[in-house]
């Protein structure tokens, strides 16, 4: 059976996938990012849509697919995210 | 010397949690994890607690000076640190502490009617020592999972307050013992454990953000 995750562990993951592990220098799709953060297409969909409104993703158009890269406040926030998933873990919670 | 050691543990027991619920807080408004929140809650609790009845001794002794603290305030501020453990508790997946049924709430508050203020210290001790006992014990179990030695160190901590609080409540039994210094040693002890892995997390770079508080 898989790891229960949290909306912020998803979101952990595909900041972190944008970040240390794209495809390319134009970004990642969404399907490499469903494969890499192992979630449904239904729901990554809105999880990208808002991480874009939020400024933390950059969404540009390579090869006639959406591409997404992580923004200066995405890398900021994967930051905060790691440092605070530490200090949780520390009390034996996830954020 | 008593008096010496509750002042010196009430400073701390203030301090240290002043500065974890900061950080969890500072945490919170960075991620909007409701996790956080929840710490933060805790930790100002406990912080607060520890302020009140710092503040009554600090009363007693530069202005009462009856050579005693005011029983209501230090049982104001232990019920205020006791709301803190529960929130820690809590974080653990406490579901359902309070009784669901009407008939057993309505049963669960007379006791607050029934009782003097020395027992209503005594119930809130113990509901502490069992609040620290289960946060102890599950954060010692989530060791298994993250392998964080941190972890290890705030089970440490909350198994070494909740021992100090059942010594706390045990020396009524005897009054003039050291038993009552010893609990307040041991509780320092605790409050040092739970904040040494937690001054270890790096902050340099986090920043508020209004921006991200709708994640």
């Amino acid at each position: 059976m898989g790891e229960y995750r949290t909306q912020m562990k998803i979101i952990g993951d595909i900041l972190s996938t944008t970040r240390d592990d794209l495809q390319d220098e134009n970004g990642a799709t969404v399907t490499y990012l469903i494969r890499k953060a192992n979630i449904s297409h239904s729901r990554i969909s809105t999880i990208l849509k808002t991480l874009v409104s939020q400024g933390l993703l950059e969404c540009g158009d390579s090869q006639g697919s959406n591409r997404y890269k992580i923004s200066q406040s995405g890398r900021e926030f994967l930051e905060a995210y790691k440092s605070f998933t530490k200090f949780a873990d520390n009390f034996g919670l996830n954020i | 010397m008593e008096f010496l050691l509750e002042n010196i543990l009430n400073l701390i027991g203030f301090l240290v949690g002043l500065a974890i619920g900061i950080m969890a807080y500072i945490g919170f408004r960075n991620t909007g994890s409701p996790t956080l929140f929840r710490l933060a809650i805790a930790f100002f609790s406990i912080s607060l607690g520890f302020f009140v009845i710092w503040s009554g001794y600090m009363i007693e002794d530069f202005l009462i000076k009856s050579g005693t603290i005011e029983r209501g305030i230090q049982t104001v501020g232990i019920v205020i640190q006791t709301v803190g453990y529960f929130f820690i508790a809590f974080s653990h997946s406490i579901k359902s502490f309070f009784p669901k049924s009407n008939y057993f709430r309505s049963v669960g508050i007379l006791p607050f009617f029934l009782v003097s203020t020395v027992q209503l210290e005594h119930i809130f001790r113990s509901i502490s020592f069992i609040l620290l006992v289960y946060g102890a014990i599950e954060t010692m179990l989530s060791y298994r999972d993250n392998k964080n030695k941190g972890a290890v160190s705030v089970a440490v901590g909350l198994a070494l307050l909740a021992f100090g609080e059942f010594l706390g409540w045990y020396s009524f039994v005897f009054p003039e013992s050291m038993l009552y210094s010893i609990s307040m040693t041991i509780k320092i002890g605790g409050l040092i454990a739970l904040f040494i892995p937690v001054s270890k997390i790096p902050l340099k770079r986090i920043k508020f953000d209004d921006d991200l508080d709708k994640i």
